[in-house]
């Protein structure tokens, strides 16, 4: 529009400038006849024999504006709305020309600059806003106003996106530091064909990890496993944990740890964040020296002669932090998180952190002269391999650190024996010396998961051979359910067993009668 | 009593009337704005000084560069203590030290001796654990020119930039894995040259670092050692440096003649036949071969040495 306010109805109705658009037309005089006769059509005006109202009728046409305040509920009630609102909000017209006509600001105190003049005024009624907020607040409705407060930030607070984006940020919540990798479709394609359990456990999988990563902002990087020829030498088929792990590296290049799950995985209780289980406090959670736990009796800390007594003199010629059972023990220099079950290190649940010693292990874990003369007796390839590493190579030990299975891969009952069980009330009521050992599930022994401790995450490894996956996933899942009701929830299902029992007790009470009865 | 009218009052306002009450105000918020000043430039010398923190100084006394010499016991008296003086002479001139372990001393079990040359490294690194640089060199060469540094002749990084051969076969001829094209000299850990048959082990320098036990570590592996490789670790260096990214991103081959120049050559190539002033001369395959006798051949090369080294001293 050409004028230097929108065109608005008085108040006593009809329009405040009748020749709405002959300024422009002036001001385009020049333009050839075709384009002015356009011009003319769209702002509806300025041709021979036109009448007040089919130009009207045409403007209101292009701009939308009359056509509401025409007919409509809104329109017919808009001038009373305007009017009503505080005057900062009302800057059409008649409050622009008042302004005009009030240099002096008699009265007006917000709006006395003139409103369409910019600059100063808009400042001055900046500097209004907190003695309007003051005046709103003192008055009798101060208490409803911080209730209204309240409500909103809290509205805004558990709105999914807010603490999603809060989570997710590498400032706040950090969760975009934590990648979680989830395999699915481990040895599928050309090894064997899925049937509709097996696609029911991926989906139920990746549908707990979603919502897991969801939760808290992490990303979550779902790697198809399936058994590919993907490689020149083949036989390295199925050894892609390494490859799978780099890709994800250079896909987030901002993560800092990665965190490996098999498909067979449960996140029990997704209230648990991984800093404030894990990360937060790497000292007590994980343990540096393997001699705590040691299913497979590996000489620690190495000594350069795999124990043997009549070693020569420099038999020992590791430096202090490689022979020191902890490393350095500083937490900032573990690099690699890894669970052990009864038989050793276990894969299916484990951290990595990006560094160059982590390069270095990526691209030594796997060796084609390891493998020549390896592979027929590791059968639980990269998992034997890196226990073979871990045995061999000195350098990695200061950069490893153990966790506890229960923490991180729960194993269900009889996956590495049955469970022993968590002494009466809890793990917490031993005493420190009681704590090791194998008559329970606590400390660093712990397999099998524990309800009543409410374990992380539950790994139901090796289902695969002869027992019932989907089965199992299906009881853990419905579990994680029920130990994750909601409040509202556990208020019904009260409620609903409280009508059960009462049903049940009305019934008995019947039957007791009519037994009585007929007696 | 009461009076018609309030009591006159002047119509002239103060002027500066304002000034009584903002000036406190004015002075109260000076503090803050300090405080801000305060923690911006303390911020800015956290990132000036701390974040980058100065290389930590090793503790004095520390040496520039330990030579290695792994040496086999059954070998004559005489030779033995040549190729120490040798050494011992080099280090004194630049302050660094030397190491000589017995091939005997390091668990080995049924791996050929040649293997030690790994953990006499590890060993020398452990003992000498604020040292940058570990020089490892043959029992079988002789340091013909003492004068020249390890930093100043091979290990600065910009005349280890212009020395490094880029993009050449690891191993000659014609292996597909090729030296890096483009590498940093200060992040160069491993320097080593290459003869007509492969990488030559005989003489190499290492940076020490977390890199450093890594490589060694790797490299001493117990399934390369039982591997059999024909040429045990030379092979099995072989070996990890093509097949393995980590390891071939820290190597620089230089040529031959600027660290392990070899006094003869069954191939007939010349280019890595040592002339007088190079560095260090190789009798290379003098120990393997039955038909020579190391000793034997330093002789002439020995005596020059010991010349050079009566020359400079007087």
């Amino acid at each position: 529009m050409s004028l230097d306010r929108s065109p608005s109805p008085l108040r006593s109705g009809g329009w405040s400038s009748p020749g709405l658009t002959s300024p422009y037309e002036e001001a385009n005089g020049t333009r050839s006849p075709g384009k002015r006769a356009a011009y003319g059509e769209l702002n509806g005006s300025a041709q021979p024999g036109v009448t007040w109202g089919s130009a009207r009728a045409k403007s209101a046409r292009v701009n939308g504006y009359q056509q509401n305040g025409a007919n409509g509920f809104i329109g017919r009630h808009y001038r009373k709305m305007s009017e009503s609102l505080p005057s900062y909000f009302a800057h059409g017209g008649q409050e622009d020309r008042y302004g005009e006509k009030e240099k002096l600001g008699r009265g007006r105190t917000g709006w006395s600059g003139g409103g369409s003049s910019g600059g100063g005024g808009f400042l001055r009624w900046l500097g209004e806003i907190p003695r309007r907020l003051g005046l709103l607040l003192s008055r009798r409705r101060r208490g409803v106003a911080v209730f209204f407060l309240l409500v909103m930030v809290a509205l805004l607070w558990f709105q999914k996106p807010l603490t999603a984006m809060w989570n997710h940020s590498a400032l706040l919540g950090g969760g975009s530091k934590f990648v979680i990798i989830l395999a699915a479709n481990q040895g599928g394609g050309v090894m064997e064909w899925k049937g509709p359990r097996e696609w029911a456990i991926e989906r139920d999988s990746v549908k707990n990890k979603k919502k897991y990563a969801e939760r808290w902002g992490y990303e979550l990087d779902i790697v198809d496993m399936s058994t590919k020829k993907r490689y020149a030498h083949e036989w390295r088929e199925s050894w892609e944990k390494v490859d799978v792990i780099r890709r994800a590296m250079v896909r987030y290049p901002h993560a800092e740890w990665f965190w490996w799950l098999d498909l067979n995985t449960f996140v029990m209780e997704p209230s648990y964040s991984l800093q404030q289980h894990i990360f937060n406090d790497l000292t007590t959670n994980t343990y540096r020296d393997i001699n705590a736990y040691n299913p497979l009796h590996i000489q620690h800390p190495p000594n350069g002669t795999s124990g043997d007594p009549n070693a020569p003199k420099y038999a020992n010629y590791l430096d202090p932090e490689t022979l020191s059972p902890v490393g350095d023990g500083k937490p900032e220099s573990v690099n690699l998180i890894i669970p052990q079950d009864c038989g050793g290190f276990n894969l299916g649940s484990f951290f990595v952190r990006r560094s160059a010693w982590t390069d270095r292990l990526l691209d030594i874990w796997w060796d084609p002269v390891f493998y020549e003369q390896k592979h027929m007796e590791w059968e639980h390839k990269e998992q034997d391999a890196l226990e073979y590493i871990y045995t061999n190579q000195p350098w990695i030990r200061p950069h490893v650190a153990f966790i506890p299975q229960r923490k991180v891969n729960a194993f269900p009952n009889g996956a590495c024996g049955d469970d022993r069980k968590v002494p009466e009330g809890g793990c917490s009521t031993l005493r420190l010396d009681q704590m090791e050992g194998k008559d329970h599930e606590c400390g660093v022994q712990g397999i099998h998961y524990q309800e009543s401790e409410r374990d992380f995450v539950v790994n139901m490894a090796g289902c695969e051979w002869g027992r019932d996956c989907w089965g199992e996933m299906y009881n853990f899942r419905q579990l994680s359910n029920r130990l994750n009701r909601s409040r509202w929830e556990r208020f019904k299902d009260w409620w609903s067993d409280e009508e059960a029992k009462k049903a049940k007790a009305k019934e008995e009470e019947r039957k007791k009668d009519e037994e009585k009865a007929k007696v | 009593m009461h009076f018609a009218f309030p009591p006159r009052k002047s119509s002239y306002s103060h002027p500066y009337a304002a000034r009584s009450s903002r000036s406190p105000f004015l002075r109260r918020t000076r503090l803050p704005q300090y405080l801000g000043l305060f923690a911006l430039g303390a911020f800015c010398l956290y990132f000036l000084f701390l974040r980058s923190p100065a290389p930590t100084k090793p503790p004095p006394g520390t040496p520039g560069a330990v030579v290695v010499t792994v040496i086999d016991p059954d070998l004559s008296k005489s030779y033995i203590e040549a190729i120490k003086d040798n050494r011992k002479d080099y280090a004194a001139r630049h302050g660094y030290v030397t190491f000589f372990p017995n091939t005997t001393d390091y668990a080995l079990g049924d791996s050929p001796k040649s293997w030690s040359t790994i953990p006499a490294l590890r060993h020398a690194m452990t003992l000498y654990p604020h040292t940058s640089y570990f020089f490892y060199l043959t029992s079988t060469a002789l340091i013909m020119n003492p004068s020249l540094s390890l930093h100043s002749h091979i290990m600065a990084p910009t005349r280890l930039e212009s020395l490094t051969l880029t993009d050449i076969p690891v191993v000659p001829p014609d292996s597909v894995i090729k030296t890096f094209s483009h590498l940093r000299g200060d992040r160069i850990d491993f320097v080593m040259t290459q003869d007509q048959e492969g990488l030559a082990g005989g003489s190499l320098i290492l940076r020490s670092g977390e890199w450093a036990k890594y490589f060694l570590d790797a490299w001493f592996d117990p399934l390369y050692r039982s591997y059999n490789f024909q040429k045990a670790e030379a092979h099995a260096l072989e070996h990890i440096v093509q097949w393995h990214g980590t390891i071939l991103a820290k190597l620089a081959l230089v040529p031959q003649r600027i660290l392990n120049s070899y006094t003869r050559d069954q191939s007939g190539r010349t280019d890595g036949i040592y002339v007088e002033g190079d560095f260090v001369a190789n009798f290379h395959g003098c120990q393997r071969d039955e038909n020579r006798n190391c000793e034997e051949e330093m002789q002439p090369l020995l005596s020059r040495w010991r010349e050079i080294r009566d020359r400079e001293r007087h």
